[in-house]
């Protein structure tokens, strides 16, 4: 069996007393995106918050090109080349949007973001305010910026898309399609069935906490995972 | 003309050594959110180093390393054990704080004594300047003052490190998601807050009474600079530093000591109603 | 029955008893400490209900000593004076704190350090007041050789006023914990943002509260004055504040009768081991860093849960059905040359927009076009700083949000915000009060029968909020969307500002919830202004709808004429989920 960039293996985590998540089992290699499409409550963030290291596993397993990392804490899985953009609170609000981009890096330079910015020009115009003062769609984009710009080995994404405007939702998955061609791995957890259909070469559907279909893009897929949300 | 000489260099002393009190409680409720009801203690504890260090007949200089060692120490095991499990719960922070400023001041009371201390100047004698006679103690410690500070904002403006503390506290989960080490950073934070006021009660140490219960005062004083001043910038803590130091000593020049110490409170009570954030407000 | 009311029997039992077992010195002493009992309730009904904390409540407490200790010093032989010249040492702390209070709250939304340091400040401002205006107060001496009341002794009979006293607070405080104004102070503490969308003025509220503990800081100063024959200005020092503080903290901030076990046991220990054990102090440190560490609920925390099992919860039908009045003048909403501007930055660029139906509007734009700030303009959460916004012929441009809501304008938020601690029955209450209360119905147990045939529309729509003791931290974002959307529509406002209602929802989710905002809004003539990304929502929800393009208006019509229109479809572009 080769080596996969990123390996999940029968994964269980949950809150306290409650588990969530069980059985969770999945790999992703060099230069592919696999999607996560499930109901809300079904245990999508629950899971991505595993991976990056905010939720300690209970059992199982995940390994990052061969490395075991499922004890390391949020910010050593960072330094091992996983960038992370969580759903919630996504920016450090009273930071200008500038600080927001530059913090993690030894030098304050945004040239590593000049071609994001030239896909999300508002990013740039606002680069002084702070990003509390941005509206949802925009704190959004400014996550997906920064997460982006890491060039990672593997990037995790929670629903990247809440509350953008679609036109910048096109150019989320130009900017996606572009680190696979990289031969990055991107895990996407997403609710748009179009950016779904525009990055993904494979999609998982969960429900209950567990992994209930897989499948690989193509025409069918939007009526596939339609039928299967409706239940 | 001599009289105002004299005025000047003494609200210069008074705004220099004020703004170094302030620090270490500038720092720690700047950068984490915990407004350090111990700070005075922490100060009190420099200064009995000094002491400590005088009677046991040594050089006085060595009570700087000391004092930044013994309260860089304590702080950092208060942060490891109480602090840590308190940021976001500001009220908690307050009284937790406030009953570790109580078990400072008992400790100190049963290792020194209720009694008063002091410590000599290891430099004695005063020096004429522009017309006046004035201590060479004070001189020299307002010209190291003059040059730490500098050396602290150039640092302070040119580094990423205030940001990333200030970006931990606004959003904890995300900073270790960007890579950093949250706990350790706070930690040092914590530290270096309550090494800086150690720091100051060490070098203020032959200029003030020594006793358990000398850090109140210090805590007030310093609380009120951040009011006027405002949080997060050396600019605010200068701004407040001049403003509480030359109303203070403007107040009880005039009208004597309550006067000046009414003043002070009246001008802080104005600001945390009307203008909370302070006169500078962080960026 | 409750907790508080099995513990409160079996202490005052115990406070009763002391006199006869232990003495009249030790109930002497212990009478004091019942004094600081009160003012530490006080504290706890600030702290534990309402969500403030006031630092320096030695303030109040040594206003009322020294009002107290004057009275019974000059009017000692003509009760006909002394008794309402007492009643003011009551009500004088109480108009000061109520005063300050809302002259703080009315400018600072939330419940930030400041208000606590503002108190801290006013105690040490009065202290140095006390001790140099010897003419007044007595100085570093204070007022000494003040008289017990008319016909008591401080040494024997006075200790049961006192405890009448302590009676007398707790009842007022267990009173207004089980009124809907205990309700309310609660979800100030919750959620003060979300009670001024709903109409509630929280300045107000938290300032009532503050009030109120300072009227009970006052009366015990007052008796303590007649106690202890002096006073000085000791009484109003930030140290006997901290103490009570302590003592709050240790007895227990969210409970009625832990605050004054607090000040006894813990009081009288001090006063009575300070000076005999050495560490005394320093243990008393320990154990108090430790209750706030892991025991933030203090004593009473830990016996609550001793004795949980025993209180029973009691629950009310909702049998007094209310009519909801239908609208005389059709909603409509007028934004002329609006600006704002954060910072550097314009968000608002002379926004002009008008809304003369009754209807469901939807208002679209990308990311960043100004959709949430112009509702932040319209309730008061931005300042204005160029134009004017009307509603209904009357101009509300900067009104503050609970005088907006008060207008008939609802709103619920993009990320829902309830009330995580309380159930849901609390939220139906709160949002149905929204509408009035009268003083009575604010102390009396009627409001909670309260319903009227919206809440019933709800209740057939949406099974979950039929289950009223639920706690809502405990509901799934789905439902709290549901449940913030049902709090902000329940009181028929004459329209309600929906912030992307879907946001998070599943498609089906999404489907159902547009089926009850549509149902709702038509059925009772809500109008409803909607922003919204999601096109399928759009389609089903709009009878006309606004785009928004950089802070300005960019076009408006039939979702025909938008999707016809070059313009918006030059910066815009619908997308379905």
């Amino acid at each position: 069996m080769s080596m996969q960039q990123f390996t999940v293996q029968n994964l269980a985590t949950g809150y306290g007393d409650l588990q969530v998540l069980q059985d969770i089992s999945f790999d992703v290699g060099a230069g592919e995106c696999l999607c996560i499409a499930g109901r809300n409550g079904v245990g999508k963030t629950t899971l991505m918050r595993a991976l990056s290291g905010e939720l300690p596993l209970i059992s199982g397993g995940i390994q990052m090109q061969g490395t075991e990392i499922s004890a390391l804490p949020t910010n050593r899985r960072h330094g091992l080349g996983l960038s992370y953009g969580p759903q919630d609170s996504v920016t450090f609000a009273p930071l200008s949007v500038k600080e927001n981009l530059t913090l993690h890096y030894q030098d304050q330079n945004l040239e590593r973001y000049e071609h994001l910015f030239a896909l999300f020009p508002r990013i740039r115009e606002r680069l002084e305010q702070s990003a509390g003062s941005l509206s949802g769609g925009e704190r959004k984009i400014l996550s997906f910026t920064r997460v982006m710009a890491e060039d990672a080995q593997v990037v995790l994404l929670d629903e990247p898309t809440e509350g953008v405007a679609p036109e910048n939702i096109d150019h989320m998955a130009t900017v996606i399609r572009s680190t696979l061609q990289a031969r990055h791995s991107v895990i996407v957890v997403e609710q748009n069935l179009s950016l779904i259909e525009a990055i993904a070469d494979r999609v998982i559907v969960m429900d209950h906490g567990a992994i209930i279909h897989e499948t690989a893009n193509g025409p069918e897929l939007r009526n596939e995972i339609s039928n299967l949300l409706k239940v | 003309m001599e009289s105002s000489v004299l005025f000047l260099l003494n609200t210069s002393y008074a705004v220099l050594t004020l703004a170094l009190v302030v620090l270490g409680l500038a720092i720690i409720f700047g950068l984490l959110g915990v407004l350090n009801m111990a700070h005075g203690e922490f100060v009190a504890i420099g200064a009995y180093c000094a002491f400590a260090v005088q009677s046991a007949g040594l050089p006085l200089i060595l009570s700087l390393p000391l004092a930044i060692i013994t309260t860089g120490a304590v702080g950092w095991l208060i942060e490891a054990s109480v602090i840590r499990h308190l940021y976001k719960r500001p009220f908690d922070t307050l009284l937790a704080t406030w009953g570790l400023s109580i078990l400072l001041r008992e400790g100190i009371e049963l290792a020194f004594g209720l009694e008063y201390r002091s410590v000599s100047e290891p430099v004695s004698g005063s020096v004429r300047l522009l017309g006046v006679d004035y201590p060479i103690y004070r001189i020299m410690l307002m010209v190291a003052l003059l040059i730490g500070f500098a050396a602290l904002y150039v640092w302070y403006r040119r580094s990423n490190a205030g940001v990333r503390v200030r970006a931990m506290i606004a959003n904890p989960q995300l900073a270790t998601i960007v890579g950093i080490d949250t706990q350790k950073l706070a930690r040092l934070a914590f530290a270096a807050g309550a090494a800086s006021a150690g720091l100051a009660g060490a070098m203020l140490a032959p200029l003030v009474r020594i006793e358990p219960f000398m850090g109140i005062d210090f805590l007030l004083q310093s609380f009120f600079v951040l009011v006027v001043g405002g949080l997060g910038s050396l600019e605010g803590l200068f701004i407040g530093s001049s403003l509480i130091g030359g109303a203070e000593s403007a107040g009880s020049t005039l009208m004597g000591g309550t006067a000046g110490y009414v003043t002070v409170l009246l001008i802080s009570i104005l600001f945390l109603w009307l203008k909370p954030e302070g006169l500078h407000a962080r960026r | 029955m409750r907790v508080a009311d099995l513990s409160f029997p079996v202490v005052l039992a115990l406070i009763c008893a002391v006199p006869f077992t232990m003495g009249e010195f030790t109930a002497h002493q212990l009478g004091l400490f019942l004094l600081y009992g009160i003012v530490a309730q006080g504290i706890a009904l600030c702290w534990g209900k309402v969500g403030i904390l006031p630092l320096g409540q030695s303030l109040f407490f040594g206003l009322g000593a020294y009002l107290g200790g004057s009275a019974l010093i000059a009017y000692e032989t003509q009760p006909v004076v002394l008794y309402p010249a007492l009643l003011g040492a009551i009500l004088v702390p109480a108009a000061l704190a109520g005063g300050i209070g809302f002259l703080v709250f009315r400018r600072q939304v939330g419940s930030g350090p400041y208000f606590s340091l503002i108190t801290l400040a006013l105690t040490m401002l009065a202290y140095q007041v006390a001790l140099s205006t010897d003419w007044l107060t007595g100085g570093f001496n204070g007022l000494s050789g003040i008289p017990s009341l008319p016909g008591t002794d401080p040494w024997t009979n006075l200790y049961w006023v006192i405890v009448l006293a302590l009676i007398l607070s707790t009842t007022v405080l267990l009173w207004i914990t089980r009124s809907p104004l205990g309700q309310l102070f609660q979800a100030v503490s919750e959620n003060e943002l979300r009670m001024s969308f709903l109409g509630y003025d929280t300045a107000k509220l938290k300032a009532l509260a503050f009030a109120i503990s300072a009227g009970l800081a006052g009366m015990a100063g007052a008796l303590f004055a007649a106690q202890q024959g002096i006073v000085t200005p000791q009484s109003l020092s930030y140290l006997l504040a901290g103490e009570l503080l302590i003592w709050t903290a240790l007895g227990g901030r969210n409970s009625l009768i832990g605050p004054v076990v607090g000040a006894v046991l813990v009081g009288m220990l001090t006063s009575e081991l300070r000076n005999t054990v050495q560490s005394w102090e320093i243990i008393m440190a320990l154990l108090f860093i430790g209750t706030v560490l892991f025991a933030p609920r203090g004593l009473a925390g830990l016996t609550e849960r001793f004795l949980a099992p025993f209180a029973q919860k009691t629950k009310t039908d909702r049998d007094d059905l209310r009519t909801v009045d239908r609208p005389l003048v059709p909603a409509s909403l007028r934004f002329k040359d609006v600006n704002v501007s954060v910072g550097a930055v314009n968000i608002l660029r002379g926004l002009t927009l008008d809304v003369k139906k009754t209807g469901l509007h939807c208002v679209i734009g990308p990311n960043g076009a100004g959709k949430t700030s112009a509702f932040n303009a319209m309730t008061g959460r931005l300042p204005v700083t160029g134009g004017q916004i009307h509603w209904k012929e009357r101009e509300i441009t900067n009104l503050p949000p609970h005088r907006v809501a008060r207008l008939g304008i609802a709103r619920k938020l993009q990320v829902p915000a309830i009330f995580p601690d309380m159930t849901i029955g609390q939220h139906i209450d709160i949002g149905l009060w929204s509408t009035g209360l009268t003083v009575s119905e604010m102390l009396g147990q009627r409001a909670f029968r309260r319903r009227n045939e919206i809440l019933d529309v709800l209740h057939d729509l949406f099974p979950v909020l039929g289950d009223e003791s639920k706690r809502a931290g405990s509901l799934s974002l789905g439902h709290r969307q549901v449940l913030e959307f049902a709090l902000s529509v329940i009181a028929r406002p004459n329209l309600v500002l929906l912030d992307e209602p879907c946001a998070g929802l599943s498609t089906e989710e999404t489907a159902e919830l547009t089926a009850a905002i549509r149902q709702i809004c038509r059925k009772f003539e809500i109008s409803a202004l909607i922003i919204e990304h999601d096109f399928s929502v759009i389609e089903s929800l709009s009878d006309h709808v606004y785009v928004l393009h950089q802070g300005a208006a960019l076009s408006e019509g039939s979702l025909e004429d938008i999707r016809a229109d070059t313009t918006v479809q030059a910066v815009y572009a619908g997308g379905r989920k």
